[in-house]
Order: C-alpha cells, then structure tokens, then sequence
C-alpha cells in the first residue's frame, strides 16, 4: 500500500511537474529577456490544443504534424502578440509601472483569443485524440498512459533543448546578452528589435506544444488556457521570476506537493494545500526560491 | 493651516457635481422599464466596487488583483447572515464590508512583504482560492457553485418595480458618499502618504512614512468598501454565486478602470458607466462583447496611457489656458494665476502627447 502510494506520487510528480515546467519556462524567457510577464501564454495553450483536435481529429494527420504545426501558429502569433502589445510600449520601458502596464496589455491579448476562439469555435468541449495511446502499468495499481509519459519525455526533451539554445547557439546567446545588458547587447551589435518578437514567439511555440499534449489529457475549449496559465505563474513566482533553474526545480516542487496532497488528503483540498505551501515560502523567501531582489535574470 | 478636504473643487464643479447627482436621482422617476433600471443597479453596484478598487489600484499603487474575492467574501458573509439570523438586512450590510475588511487586513500581511508583480499573482492566487474553497464547499453553507437561495434582501416588502428604483437610490447614495469621502482621504494625510509610498518609496520611507502601516489601512479601508458593493449585490439580486469571481469578470472591471483612468476620482465613474453602455450595446451579439473591450482595453493603454479622464483633463486645460489667455488682457494679470498654479508643474508635458 504504501509502495504503491510512494510510486504513484513519484509518478505524478514527474508528470505534473514536466507540464508546468514546459509552460512556465516560456513564461520565465519572456520575464527574463523583456521584463514582461505574459498573460497571453494561456491562450497559446488553448491554441495548441485547438490545433491538436483541429488536425488530429478533423484531419486525422499524424501526430508529429500537429506538434510542428502548434509550434510553428504559435510562434507566429506569439510574435504578433509582442509586436502589438509590448513593442509599442517599449519607450516606457523604464518607467516605474512597466511591468503592471504590459501585464494589462497582454492579458488584453488573452481576452481577445480567448473570445476569437469562443466566436469560431463555441463553447464545447472537444475530445482531442490522444498523441499516442495505451498505457503501461508501473507497479500494482499504478497505471502510467503512454499520452502522459511521451508528455514528460517531450517536455523534458524541450527544456534541455531550450537550455542548450540559450547556451550554445548565435541567437540563444544574444537572448541571453539581452536580458543580461541592454545597452551593452546593443552594443555589440545585437539585433534587439528583431530579437523580442522571436523570443515571445519561442516561448509561445512552448506553451502550444504543451497544449497539443494537454488538450489529449483535458479538452479543446476555449477556457482551456486559463487553469495551465495560473499553474505557470505559481511556478514562476515559487521559482523566482526570470531564473530558468529555478523555475525548473520550482515545476518539479510543485508537482511533488500536488501529487502528495491527492494522495493524501485527496484532489479537492489539493490546490488549496499548495496556495498554503506557497505563500509560507513567500513570506520566507520574498523572491521565490532563486530569485534575485532587484534584477533576478536568466 | 487648516485646508478644505476637497482643494481642487471650485464652487462652479460643486455646482456641476450636484447637478449631475441630481439627474442621476431623478432618472428613475423618468424611465420606468424595468430591464433598463436594473442594468443601472447593476451599474452603480459595480461603481462602489470599482471605486474601492480603484482606491487600492490607483492611489495606494498596490496591484491588488484579489478585490473580487472581497467582494465575493462581503457578499457571502452578508447574504449568510440575512439568511439564517433575524438581524436587521442594513446590519448585515455592514457586516458584509466589515468581513471584507477582516480579509483585506490579512491578506495584507503576507502581500505588502512582496514587490511589484509579486504582489499581484499573489492576490490573484488568493482569489482563485477563496472561489475554489466556496465551489468546492461540502458544508451546504455556501450552496457550492450554486450560490446562495433566494436571500431576502434590504426590501423585500416592496414590489419588484419599486425595489429597483430604491436600490437605485440606495445605491446611488454609497457611489455618491463613497466618492466623496475617498475624495476626502485622497486629500488627507493618508492620501498624501500612499501616493508618496506609490511614487517613490524609499524616499517616503526615509522622511519617515511607513509604508506598512498606511497600505494596511488602504487595504481595510478598500476591502470594506468592496465588503459593502458585495451585500448590496446579494441583497438586490437575492443571491450570490462564485461566478462573480474569476478571469472574466475581473478583465471587464479592469477595462472599466484603465479606460477610464486610474487613481481619479472621476476615472472609474466615466470607465465603469462607458464600459457597461458597450458592454448592454453588445448583448445583441454575444461573444464579441469581451472581444471588444480587449480591443479597447489594448488601444486605451497603448495610446492613452492615464485613461480617458486623462485625455478631457489635457483637453479642457489647453481650453481653460486659452480662455485664460484671452481673459488676462483686459484683467489683472494675477486673476488667472491662483487657478493655474495646481497644474503649473504639468504643464510642460502633456503637449507630445496631445501632438
């Protein structure tokens, strides 16, 4: 009984915290390089998911389509999104209310997708086919679905793949610069303007991947965003706002309290339990758990 | 020195205040449809939230987004005790605002330690757990996502059409004494320190404002206001569900308050009455209502950053200079000056963004 427990909260720690880390880093690139936090992420989920039941079950395409497909509408819209909402605001960018005026406008953007989908799509829940089907059993009573084990491994996959963008290649160093200094970016040569878009699109293609996935788990609707976007800002602030390990590590926590509360104390109390766990932390550590005071960066 | 509580009202904007006052009162008395005069219930109601909110958002500058939980919290501790107590309704009104206020003093605590964007996921997560602990309420005593039944209300001994119209008055009296009196605190001491705290906190903290203690009062002061817009939505529409909180709610409140302007005591009042005209135009085409307003919401802040009551401010200050202007010529030079002091420092730059 108790291994059974011990290896089910495992499980589910690694499955939660892989699809919060997965939307919750696109949303610590952004913090980090712009200092905006972006409402806007939900709606990319909705997005992907829509994309996802849009292609593999009205089309009945492969799977890997609907992935390279909610990458590539989400990166797109994700940087319309910054050219519309946060490049116009850019000459304030120093100003004392930066972040709270962005925070306004991109959930703006938020409002208006998530309206747009409700228009076209209606209420509805939709069934999206599952990526990959079955599931394979883990230990007695434990049951693992090959949809949330791909999920995992993909959102794993994605993460390192950002870690070694943001390290190795031409474009992830200049995100890096950016987000460092400014000026001296600049400086160098650094193309900041066309920078921005790209980053918020990145980050976006993030979240509409993970939305494929989720849309498999849940549904395709059009408030489907708004449940992953609460779990990604808990993460960002328990992990420190703009530190990519700590969002990581704070994903991963954060799917160990959930998991562990459901186990014990069951699923209604679960959400309330982590809000407790996370305002002790905060009252602790203002910051989060790697974030820095004044200029928490990448 | 003892100044008036209110420097920037000059006997003529008294004059148009009361005007305006006075045909908000009379309107009902004109329009006797019953669908328009509760819109306009529903409207004043949402002003005495907005302006409390507007109170903690704008003036104090702390980005509170956890007000419609108070609001929830003041609506719910109010419509509970009209339902199981024999207490007078206008008792269990003020205990609506007072148990808004209790919850506004303690989510301070743990709020006012963090910084900036902190501060708001913060009061967002608080408000998503108060409407996930009352969805989820096993008890029966919040009637879980149903609300509250049929709670009887301040007059339920009136007919439908006259229980609308004294709502309205009723409702009308705490805009009009809410406004005032924040007008009042704006001007204060308090009002002073917050919009110190808000501008430039170190510097207030060194000349020995302390930021924790006026915020915490802002922050009861707010809540119990908001307490009250919640026990005036419980008793007027006989009851109270967790759908009043949330995402979509609280983006049409923000519109409300960023359109019209934020820390003004106008702002809200010209947002909130604009904002509700669109939102009732659009209810023949549903769903694009919310499309709508993020449109606005997004041109308001990119192009109009202090809001509309911002725009007719530098409008009718251009209008009143130029009158000035032509007034000096025959008249003493001083006459203008009084008048035109308050605003003298502001002068130099609203004209880039009139250009």
């Amino acid at each position: 009984m108790l291994a059974t427990n011990l290896v089910g909260i495992a499980v589910t720690t690694v499955i939660l915290g892989s699809i919060y880390g997965l939307v919750a880093i696109g949303m610590t690139l952004i913090y980090g390089t712009l200092r905006i936090l972006d409402m806007s992420q939900g709606s990319m989920v909705m997005v992907g998911s829509f994309i996802g039941w849009g292609i593999l079950v009205v089309a009945g395409w492969n799977p890997v389509l609907a992935i390279v497909a909610a990458f590539i509408a989400t990166f797109i819209l994700g940087a319309l999104t910054q050219l519309v909402s946060v490049q116009p605001l850019m000459k304030r960018r120093n100003a004392i209310d930066f972040e709270m005026v962005t925070f306004i406008t991109t959930f703006a953007v938020a409002m208006v997708l998530t309206n747009v989908a409700l228009e076209v799509f209606g209420p509805f829940q939709r069934n999206v086919k599952n990526v990959v089907s079955g599931s394979i059993n883990v230990y007695h009573g434990v049951d693992l679905p090959y949809q949330s084990l791909t999920m995992a491994l993909v959102s794993i996959a994605l993460m390192a793949g950002l870690g070694v963008f943001l390290s190795r290649s031409r474009w992830g160093m200049a995100i890096r610069a950016v987000a460092q200094n400014l000026d001296a970016a600049r400086l160098m040569g650094v193309p900041v303007g066309k920078l921005y878009p790209i980053t918020m699109g990145l980050a976006s293609a993030l979240a509409g991947i993970a939305g494929v996935f989720l849309g498999g788990l849940y549904f395709a609707y059009p408030g489907a965003g708004d449940l992953p976007l609460l779990e990604a800002l808990i993460v960002v602030i328990f992990g420190g706002l703009g530190s990519l390990p700590g969002t990581v590590y704070a994903a991963y926590a954060i799917g160990l309290i959930q998991a562990t509360a459901e186990v014990i104390v069951g699923t209604t109390w679960s959400l309330p339990i982590l809000y407790g766990v996370i305002l002790l932390v905060l009252i602790v550590r203002p910051y989060g758990l790697l974030g820095r005071p004044s200029e928490a960066r990448l | 020195m003892r100044q008036s509580a209110f420097p920037g009202m000059t006997s003529s904007r008294w004059s148009l205040t009361g005007l305006a006052v006075l045909i908000a009162a009379v309107i009902p008395l004109v329009i006797g449809n019953q669908y328009t005069l509760s819109v306009m219930v529903t409207t004043l109601i949402l002003l005495v939230l907005n302006i409390s909110w507007n109170f903690v958002l704008g003036v104090a500058g702390v980005w509170n987004f956890g007000q419609l939980a108070l609001y929830a919290l003041g609506g719910y501790g109010a419509g509970i005790i009209m339902l199981h107590s024999s207490v007078s309704p206008w008792l269990a009104l003020l205990a609506g605002g007072v148990v808004a206020a209790v919850a506004a003093v303690l989510l301070s605590f743990p709020t006012l330690r963090l910084y900036g964007i902190y501060t708001s996921l913060l009061t967002f997560a608080f408000a998503e757990v108060i409407q996930y602990v009352i969805l989820n309420d096993g008890s029966g005593l919040t009637g879980g996502s149903f609300g509250l039944p049929i709670v009887p209300g301040l007059y339920s001994s009136l007919s439908l059409n006259a229980a609308t119209r004294t709502y309205y008055w009723t409702t009308l009296a705490v805009v009009v004494i809410a406004t005032l009196a924040l007008a009042a605190v704006g001007h204060s001491r308090l009002g002073i320190a917050l919009r110190g705290i808000r501008d430039a906190p170190a510097y207030a903290a060194a000349r020995g404002v302390n930021p924790l203690r006026y915020r915490i009062i802002a922050f009861a002061i707010s809540g119990f206001l908001a307490g009250i817009a919640g026990a005036l939505y419980v008793s007027y529409n006989q009851s109270i569900s967790p759908s009043v909180m949330g995402l979509t709610p609280m983006s049409v409140y923000v519109t409300m308050l960023v359109i019209g302007g934020l820390g003004t005591a106008t702002g809200p009042i010209i947002g909130t009455i604009l904002v509700q005209i669109v939102a009732t135009l659009l209810v023949t085409h549903p769903g694009t209502e919310f499309t709508v307003l993020g449109l606005f919401l997004l041109v308001v802040v990119v192009f109009v950053p202090d809001g509309l009551t911002g725009l007719i401010a530098r409008y009718w200050r251009r209008i009143a200079a130029w009158a000035a202007e032509e007034d000096a010529q025959p008249a003493q030079d001083d006459e203008a000056a009084p008048d035109e002091e308050p605003q003298g420092e502001q002068e130099g730059s609203p004209d880039p963004h009139v250009a």
